[in-house]
């Protein structure tokens, strides 16, 4: 780790005075995933700037027309546990759940969440090419060991892979990401907030390097019904998704009014496909028709030596959890395991 | 005379385990020193070459900076000395990626963390020997004779007459000890004197091997080491860094600390190889074995051998009159492997056993019953008769307890849900062996209390020693358990055998056990009294109003121990649950039935074979770390991406010892338990993945894409 400047801010005026010195100043909430690249020399920082002491943006708050608030500054564990979460979101507390460890949980912000960094094995060997890391050096994985990257929206400079599990539900459940910087607020939608890696795979999304996310709004509309959250991966708790799905159905009478489908550890960002969701709009919510909205969303897919695999174990995981999601035993709020 | 025997046997809670969880047990970092400055090691990131150039005068003025230790200035150093790997900075070779190249030494951690990183290193790379999958096809002959081929009969010839074979390959990968302590030292001088404290396995084997490579005699080196965080094989030989510790300290004139990052614990203190395993099995239609081959390939360091010995289960499992063991290795630019728990019994296991279940199940045979028809009477690799061996009880107990009989032998049919579920079953078996050990007893009484202290250079990695030899006291003293203080872990007591291979209760033990025979002896013969019942060394301290004695015993290995064939042996039965959708496993329940002899203590005793069982399911599921060979260094570098199982992965677990009587290898009846806990489970549970989908996965770990 570098020496670096450490700096307590009390308002969101100050704290982007201080980004927007340059990229030397690097906020700090939790810190669950700066500190690691840090350590690593994967970032380093003249000056941290600790958002924690600033007191706006902590909290979970209804908006008056009936959208929930979730604060950047609040703990991914709070958000999680917070009553309304619970009883209208389920999917984003499952999803939630899925991710890290409890200990993680209680230090890692909401804000944090959407900007961590992808856990490709390259990136975090200095050592190696990466283009995430240091741009123009080349892609370490795409002919390297690449079990875990991307299979959707690669580039042929980046493979990999966004490993955050909330922001599979956020996807899913059309979140908005508030933004503030020097021009004052503005929104972006979820599927607009994370980047593809296209021919700058060191830009994982569109927040400005001035600018910090204040608040995630979800709509009033939560699918608190019919939802699942199911992570595949190598060890059943602690371990990123190889495959993830975050499903959430709107049925009447049997059939599906809407349907959203979001997947992770697929690609640079959460991955919808609004073909296979609209494909599904007003059909029976039948294993028949998930399999063929699975195809619609792998239909794109392009595997690589390690990683072919994922491609069928994605499809089975969205048929398995949209059958889930139309189960009710499974649908209580909390951690389940992936298996 | 008072009751016998009423410590050992007993399910007596560890004795320092207060002292654990209350963070007062020290390990090596632990302990303070005036004025202790701190190194940090690096690394080379080539796997093949040569050190061209190291500029390390940005370091050397970075705040806090002591030394920069490189192959340039640290002294001459006996690279034969014994430790294991080399790396000891004597060269500008690199023979694998990760190498130790320096040391940077600071006022702090941190300091000297960042200076490592001003080092500049330059190479002259040269095309490394690093892709096992390309080298596999010209592995030759190992050097070590033991490791030759065994041949017994014609077991070609005989695989071509069997009227059912199987011939498969199984192949593992690379896995690595992973302690919850990394490997750390502090190394403080005193004159020509050096302390070393430092988690070792084996107390006098890192004092002799410290002292040969540092050109000292062995009584110029202590190594004080009275708790370990867990080794796994991997602090029985010592490695570069122990001796590395006491480099920095001697240059710099101050205590060092040196502890290995998590991330340095990869290549920095060997592993466990790949191997790929050919198992053939001959046999009747009634499922006599007529033909066993076990051909193991797998490679070592480039410059050092070290193999695990695949083939040891198959040469004593079963009885068949035809067998050949063999191996073939490559040596690699990685680090060299080394003893990692059950070497070559738990993977050697995984293929043998997978073989046999393979074998049933062509056969229409249950796979126990197939076991039991081909159990030898006498060791089939010299015809020694077995000191003991319960492998029928094993398995006929254990399938009892584990309600076998519900098992479906057609395998896909149990569903429940969207699970399938599947029971199997494996065999495995780790030699009962003992060594040398010698051991103080210090006697003390104040009025009619008597205590006793026990010393002796033996070591705990976390197992129970200090425990088992304070219930061995207490019976041989005739005195409670907490009148007991054990003292080990210091090179100045008296030689001990080390925890390694599993000798360690056994050898501590009976060293112990016969310093308390021999001061009751002496308590007695100092006595002008005669008696008709031998009486106790606390009796005799008290009517002889005695206030200190003490005695040491020189304890050997059993002399007859030669004649006999002796080891442990278990039999593992695993249940687990496949999703049906997304090929994910859980062992939802695992029953290790164990035949080692005397337990000494139940309760340490089950930790030891369940925690086996855990690295066995980590084994089976989950646990692989992949080399890059274009870089040499493995992809795979944190917790986050080499999978040790976490709770979740681990169902019910039970562990159930089979009564067994067996004073041969031992006199206490001891046969060890610190291995065998782990062989057989990956090979049980890959069964039962079997059982339960119809697919059998040759190739560990059994992650959900192999499933689909």
């Amino acid at each position: 780790m570098n020496d670096f400047n450490y700096t307590r801010v009390y308002s969101m005026d100050e704290a982007l005075a201080n980004v927007s010195l340059g990229k030397g100043h690097r906020v700090i909430a939790g810190g669950t995933n700066l500190i690691d690249l840090m350590k690593y020399f994967i970032t380093t920082a003249d000056e941290l700037v600790d958002i924690n002491p600033i007191s706006e943006h902590q909290t979970i708050e209804e908006l008056p027309d009936g959208r929930l608030r979730l604060g950047a500054f609040a703990t991914n564990a709070d958000t999680a546990y917070h009553p309304l979460v619970e009883s209208r979101y389920p999917l984003l507390n499952r999803a939630i759940l899925a991710g890290a460890s409890a200990q993680i949980r209680n230090m890692a912000t909401n804000g944090g969440n959407l900007l961590q960094r992808t856990r490709c094995y390259y990136f975090y060997d200095i050592n190696t090419p990466c283009n995430k890391r240091e741009p123009g050096t080349g892609c370490s994985a795409i002919n390297g060991y690449n079990r875990t990257m991307a299979i959707m929206g690669t580039s042929e400079h980046c493979i990999a892979v966004f490993p955050s599990d909330m922001c599979v539900a956020l996807a899913a459940l059309d979140a908005v990401v508030n933004i503030v910087g020097p021009e004052g607020t503005r929104q972006l939608p979820f599927a607009d907030f994370h980047r593809l890696p296209g021919n700058t795979p060191h830009i994982d999304n569109n927040l400005m390097d001035n600018e910090l996310i204040s608040s995630i709004d979800l709509p009033e509309k939560g699918f608190s019904s019919s939802y699942s959250y199911l992570k595949l991966r190598d060890r059943n708790s602690y371990a990123f998704a190889l495959v993830s799905v975050a499903t959430a159905l709107d049925l009447e009478h049997g059939l599906i009014k809407e349907a959203r489908i979001a997947l992770g550890g697929l690609a640079h960002k959460p991955w919808r496909v609004q073909e296979a969701e609209d494909f599904l709009k007003g059909k029976q919510a039948s294993k028949t028709n998930f399999e063929a909205a699975a195809d619609l969303i792998l239909q794109g897919a392009k595997s690589f030596e390690f990683n072919a695999f994922k491609i069928e174990l994605a499809k089975r995981a969205i048929v398995r959890n949209c059958m889930m999601a139309l189960d009710p035993d499974t649908q209580q709020p909390g951690a389940q395991p992936s298996l | 005379m008072e009751e016998k025997n009423k410590s050992i046997g007993k399910a007596i809670t560890r004795i320092d385990g207060l002292l654990k969880v209350t963070g007062k047990a020290t390990y090596a970092t632990d302990y303070p020193a005036k004025n202790m400055a701190y190194a940090v090691l690096f690394k080379s990131t080539i796997a093949s070459g040569q050190i061209t150039a190291i500029d390390s005068a940005a370091a050397e003025k970075s705040p806090g900076v002591l030394k920069v230790i490189t192959h340039k200035n640290t002294p001459k150093l006996n690279i034969k000395g014994g430790l294991r790997g080399g790396a000891l900075l004597q060269g500008s070779e690199i023979h694998f990626y990760g190498q130790h190249i320096g040391i940077v030494v600071a006022e702090t951690f941190e300091q000297a963390t960042h200076a490592a990183r001003l080092v500049q290193v330059s190479y002259e790379e040269k095309a490394g020997k690093i892709d096992f999958d390309e080298l596999a096809k010209d592995a030759v002959k190992p050097k070590g004779q033991e490791l030759a081929d065994q041949i017994r009969g014609d077991a070609k010839k005989a695989l071509g007459e069997a009227a059912v074979k199987v011939e498969e390959t199984y192949e593992t990968p690379i896995e690595h000890h992973h302690p919850m302590e990394p490997h750390s030292t502090i190394a403080v001088w005193e004159g020509e004197n050096v302390i070393l404290y430092n988690g070792s396995q084996i107390i006098n084997g890192a004092q002799s091997s410290a002292a040969a490579t540092l050109n000292l005699k062995p009584e110029n080196v202590r190594i004080v080491s009275p708790y370990i965080g867990g080794g796994f094989g991997s602090k029985g030989g010592q490695w570069a860094n122990l001796v590395l510790t006491a480099v920095a300290a001697k240059v710099t004139g101050r205590p060092v600390k040196l502890a290995l990052t998590r991330q340095q614990m990869f290549n920095s203190v060997g592993l466990r190889q790949r191997n790929i395993q050919k198992v053939s099995l001959g046999a009747t239609k009634e499922g006599k074995l007529i033909s066993i081959s076990h051909e193991t390939t797998t490679h070592s360091a480039i410059d050092s051998e070290y193999i695990e010995p695949c083939g040891d289960c198959t040469k004593i499992m079963y009885d068949a009159p035809n067998s050949l063991i063999s191996y073939r290795v490559v040596p690699m630019n990685v680090i060299l492997p080394t003893y990692t728990r059950g070497p070559g019994k738990s993977t050697g296991s995984f293929a043998l056993e997978s073989a046999m279940d393979e074998l049933a199940h062509k056969l229409g045979i249950d796979p126990i019953e197939l076991r039991i028809k081909n159990e030898p009477e006498k060791d089939p690799s010299n015809g020694k008769p077995w000191s003991s061996r319960k492998t029928v009880q094993c398995l006929q107990e254990g399938a009892k307890a584990f309600g076998w009989e519900k098992r479906n032998a057609i395998p896909g049919q149990t569903k429940a849900g969207n699970y399938l579920i599947g029971y199997g079953v494996a065999c495995g078996t780790y030699p009962a062996r003992q060594r040398d050990s010698s051991a103080i007893i210090k006697l003390k009484r104040s009025g009619s209390q008597v205590t006793a202290t026990i010393e002796l250079a033996a070591s705990d990695l976390g197992t129970g020693t200090n425990t088992i030899l304070a219930q061995v006291a207490a019976d041989g003293l005739d005195l409670p358990i907490g009148n007991i203080t054990v003292n080990i872990g210091d090179s100045d007591l008296p030689p001990a055998a080390g925890s390694v291979g599993s000798v360690g209760a056994a050898s501590f033990a009976n060293a112990v056990n016969d310093a308390c025979i021999k001061i009751t002896n002496e308590l007695i013969a100092k006595s002008d009294k005669q008696f008709f019942v031998r009486p106790t060394a606390r009796q005799m301290m008290i009517s002889e109003q005695t206030l200190d004695f003490q005695t040491r015993a020189d304890a050997k290995a059993p002399s007859n121990t030669d004649q006999y064939s002796t080891h442990s042996f278990n039999a593992n039965f695993a249940e687990v649950k496949v999703n049906i959708a997304t090929g994910m496993v859980k062992v939802t329940r695992f029953l290790a039935a164990t035949g080692a002899g005397k337990i000494l203590n139940p309760k340490t005793a089950r930790s030891q074979i369940i925690g086996g069982n855990i690295w066995g399911i980590g084994m089976a599921l989950s646990e692989e770390s992949i080399i890059d060979p274009r870089y040499g260094n493995f992809a795979t570098r944190s917790f986050g991406d080499y999978h040790v199982p976490s709770n979740l992965d681990v169902g019910k677990l039970d562990a159930m010892f089979i009564n067994e009587e067996d004073f041969i290898p031992n006199k206490l009846g001891i046969k060890g338990i610190g291995e065998v806990g782990i062989v057989g489970v990956a090979a049980a549970i890959a069964n039962a993945v079997f059982n339960a989908t119809g697919k059998r996965i040759r190739s560990l770990p059994i992650t959900p894409d192999k499933l689909l």
